[in-house]
């Protein structure tokens, strides 16, 4: 039984049809995933069935009725709730009091219930079996438990239809489990959940059916077990994708990098060398300080301890932009808070690292921005109706694109990418892998920090493995294996007797080497 | 399509319109507004206040607020009339030396704002105290009036027998910050710097150098709105200033200048300033006193506000 179905639904915005007759229906207490490339209209979609945004034409029919358009009223009485991309909450507050924020039963004026809607809270965030205080204020959780919180908040709201769009982007392998026994709880229970990813791989593990979109249109829906991964692409990119990783040529000699037991920072201690052409990946949970680590290399915090060569020179940089002079740059991990400036226009973005090199004396040169921008829109294909559109406006991943051109732009030597791929679809992916080994056989270096532990294993030539801001250990390419990364991230103490070096040894034999 | 482009002109020609209303009104109310010499006056009153709302804009932009501005005029309008005065310097020499002291206290705002790491509106509070003292310390509570002519000369000089100098000056300073602020590098990195100053430090851009430019560039502006005041007036005193203050910011406000910092059009600014000049001039004219101009004022700040939260609404 159908409980919600969008019938030929369009959605235009200046330049850009974001949906263009789309027809979908939704069976009750199944698991349905939405996947397509960036830009597809996923999120437009779901944001068209939450109110949050009005079609232009088409009819959206739920519990026998139908409607022109939803309203967020509406969508709150039918049971709809959304998990956002980008979580709207509040982060001086509890999470007991975001929890209840919006969600009171009762109407008008009345005092805020604090000890009933403390012990309720406890018993809802029991039920998601995970470890959230009440108490805890919401910036101190990470990403995985805030979305647990929003989630919960929904099945508080008492939601029937349940959406998240990109929940798994930003969280690590155990919250992933974590999060799919919730799903799968909530499903049991009747609720209908539609689901957004760029993670194909998790489909087949938690979705009945998905539907497939290409360019604002609807391409197709299946059930999970009629299709495979390969299938899923060709469905999405229209074409065939054979290789996910790129080859990559070896690395050469030559030391670009070198850092020496660096501290600061919440991390303790770090030894590695990155030499020219190589891609250096770093493992670790979520907490293991991971980006901290970049931030330290790239001169962003404070450093306690330890040195930083650059091609054998100390470099006592002490800021970001010393650091870029260098010839370090870094892709940041979290693009709205550190990547870029999402009230301004695409080109301005890519550009704005780069003004001096595209400038006359003081003033930019309009041509070469627009020459510069244009370049590197089209070597990140980013999808936008044109260099002017505000960055605000563009889909989630291709914010993240025009992040990476950004620092491209500036071609450091030695670049720092931070959750690379982090909502980034399965072609586009293949394209910044690309890149980055375009980046390497030009005698590039890189520096990757993923979660993603496919993603580690195909593109890296070493891993560095941190838990909880020490170095568990250095993996050459040979002894490369999920649960090896996954025992060392965890900070198991068998993990060194299972053949690999850790801690400095593999490092003093990689620095004897060069 | 229709809704955005509808919004666009909404924020962009809404002030235009507004001052042209305000034109009309008033000359359909008293029939000496239109007449030359008042219009010159609208435009001498003002030019002052639109250098110094110049200052203001560029501190916003970089995401700040300073109050203590005001207190900045005075001082340094002060310090400029008693060494001319007394005869300490040549009057070239004591403007030069003016504006640098606004640079210097501009700067100090600034660095107070970093070392104490708290908002600049709050600190400003603070150095606004201090800069009051100053002021009064160096006028002894009087007013220094009788400036020489030549000094007097700097705004009041009439070229050709009609153009006021203040207008050209200020005309000049508009066009160069102008063309600063859009065209240049420099006038790039304060929008990012106030529109997100953690991913503009990860760009690798200088955010304490941009913001201490701003706050030279601003102080410059500052100073040169303490010499185009008292010279207008041929006195200064210690009480000439703060008044001011709040004529800028809401020129400001009133031109959509982004509290948030990282936005800001020129010449909207401008036109803002002589919405407030006309509605001034106007008012006096038509025989509403200074008191009824605050409440005009006032509700034109709150409506604007209005305005431009709904048109960001819609957008
Ligand atoms: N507010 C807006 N104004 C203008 N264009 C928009 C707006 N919101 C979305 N778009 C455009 O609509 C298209 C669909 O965007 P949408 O966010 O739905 O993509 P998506 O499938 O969620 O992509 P991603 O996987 O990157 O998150 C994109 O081309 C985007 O640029
Ligand atoms: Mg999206």
């Amino acid at each position: 039984m159908n409980v919600l179905e969008l019938r030929s639904i369009t959605k235009t915005y200046p330049g850009v049809t974001a949906l263009d007759g789309v027809s979908v229906s939704f069976a009750s207490g199944e698991v349905h995933a939405i996947v397509g490339e960036n830009g597809a209209g996923k999120s437009t979609l779901i944001k068209v069935i939450s109110g949050a945004e009005r079609p232009d034409s088409g009819e959206i029919a739920i519990d026998g009725g139908s409607h022109k358009a939803m309203t967020p009223l509406l969508a709150l009485e039918k049971g709809i709730a959304v998990v956002y991309q980008e979580l709207i909450q509040f982060d001086a507050l509890t999470v007991a009091d975001n929890l209840f924020l919006g969600a009171s039963d009762r109407g008008g004026l009345h005092a805020v219930d604090d000890r009933g809607n403390r012990k309720r809270a406890v018993e809802i965030l029991r039920e998601f079996n995970c470890a959230i205080s009440p108490d805890a204020l919401m910036r101190e959780l990470s990403v995985a438990n805030r979305q647990l919180v929003e989630i919960a908040k929904a099945v508080l709201k008492k939601a029937r239809i349940l959406i998240m769009d990109e929940p798994t982007a930003a969280i690590t392998v155990e919250e992933q489990k974590c999060l799919f026994a919730n799903i799968r709880r909530l499903k049991a229970e009747g609720v209908t959940i539609l689901y957004i990813s760029h993670r194909l791989e998790e489909l087949f593990e938690i979705c009945d059916r998905v539907t497939v979109m290409r360019d604002g249109k609807y391409v197709a829906t299946k059930g999970i077990g009629e299709i495979d991964k390969g299938v899923l692409i060709r469905l999405m990119v229209g074409r065939e994708l054979t290789n996910q990783y790129p080859a990559k040529e070896p690395a050469g000699d030559e030391v670009m990098l070198e850092v020496a037991h660096l501290s600061g920072n919440g991390v303790e201690d770090i030894s590695f060398t990155l030499r020219r052409g190589e891609i250096l990946g770093f493992a670790g949970l979520v907490g293991a300080g991971r980006t901290e680590l970049m931030h330290l290399v790239f001169g962003a915090a404070h450093r306690t301890g330890g040195t930083v060569r650059i091609r054998g020179k100390e470099l006592a940089h002490r800021s970001p932009s010393d650091a870029l002079k260098a010839g370090i740059g870094l892709i940041p991990e979290d693009r709205k808070w550190q990547g870029c400036f999402v009230d301004k226009p695409v080109a301005w973005n890519i550009t704005v690292s780069n003004l001096p090199k595209i400038s006359r004396g003081l003033v930019v040169d309009r041509k070469k921005e627009a020459a510069l921008a244009a370049k590197y829109r089209d070597a990140m294909q980013i999808r936008t109706p044109s260099l002017d559109q505000l960055v605000v406006n563009l889909s989630g991943g291709n914010q993240q694109k025009v992040v990476v051109a950004k620092m491209l732009a500036v071609e450091p030597d030695i670049l720092i990418f931070d959750e690379p791929t982090r909502g980034i679809d399965v072609g586009t992916r293949y394209d910044i892998y690309t890149i980055m080994v375009d980046l390497a056989k030009q005698g590039k270096s890189i520096l990757m920090v993923s979660s993603d532990m496919e993603e580690l294993l195909g593109m890296s030539e070493r891993i560095v493995v941190l838990h909880e801001g020490k170095q568990t250990g250095t993996l050459e390419r040979a002894e490369f294996s999920q649960e090896l990364v996954m025992a060392l991230a965890s900070g198991a103490d068998d993990a060194a007797g299972c053949g690999c070096a850790s801690d400095g040894t593999a490092e003093a034999g990689e620095g004897t080497k060069d | 399509m229709k809704k955005t482009n509808w919004t666009v002109w909404v924020s962009n020609l809404s002030l235009p319109i507004l001052l042209i209303a305000s034109v009309v009104t008033f000359a359909l109310l008293n029939d000496k507004f239109l007449t030359q010499i008042n219009l010159t006056n609208i435009l001498v009153q003002n030019m002052h206040i639109t250098v110094l709302s110049t200052a203001v804009l560029i501190l916003m932009i970089i995401g700040g607020i300073d109050l203590s501005i005001g207190f900045q005029i005075s001082v340094v309008a002060v310090l400029i009339a008693r060494t001319i005065k007394e005869g300490i310097l040549p009057i070239w020499a004591a403007i030069v030396l003016g504006i640098l002291v606004c640079m210097v206290l501009a700067l100090f705002n600034g660095a107070m704002s970093r070392i104490l790491k708290s908002h600049t509106m709050i600190v400003s509070l603070g150095t606004m105290a201090v800069f009051q003292g100053l002021s009064f310390l160096l006028s002894q509570s009087k007013t220094y009036g009788g400036l020489p002519k030549e000094y007097q000369y700097i705004a009041q000089y009439r070229i050709g027998g009609w153009l006021p100098t203040s207008a050209v000056i200020t005309l000049v300073l508009v066009l160069v910050v102008g063309w600063f602020l859009k065209r240049t590098y420099l006038g790039r990195h304060l929008y990012a710097v106030g529109d997100n100053p953690e991913a503009a430090r990860l760009a690798g851009l200088n955010v304490w150098r941009i913001k201490y430019l701003a706050y030279l560039i601003a102080g410059a502006l500052v100073g040169v709105t303490a010499v185009l005041l008292s010279s207008r007036t041929g006195s200064a005193d210690s009480g000439m200033g703060p008044d001011l203050t709040f004529t800028g910011i809401t020129a400001c406000v009133l031109a959509g200048v982004a509290l948030k910092g990282g936005e800001g059009t020129l010449w909207k600014v401008v036109v803002a300033v002589f919405v407030l000049g006309v509605l001034a001039n106007g008012m006096q004219l038509v025989g509403l006193g200074t008191y009824p101009q605050y409440i005009a004022k006032g509700a034109i700040m709150l409506g604007s506000l209005y305005l431009s939260n709904r048109s960001q609404k819609a957008a």
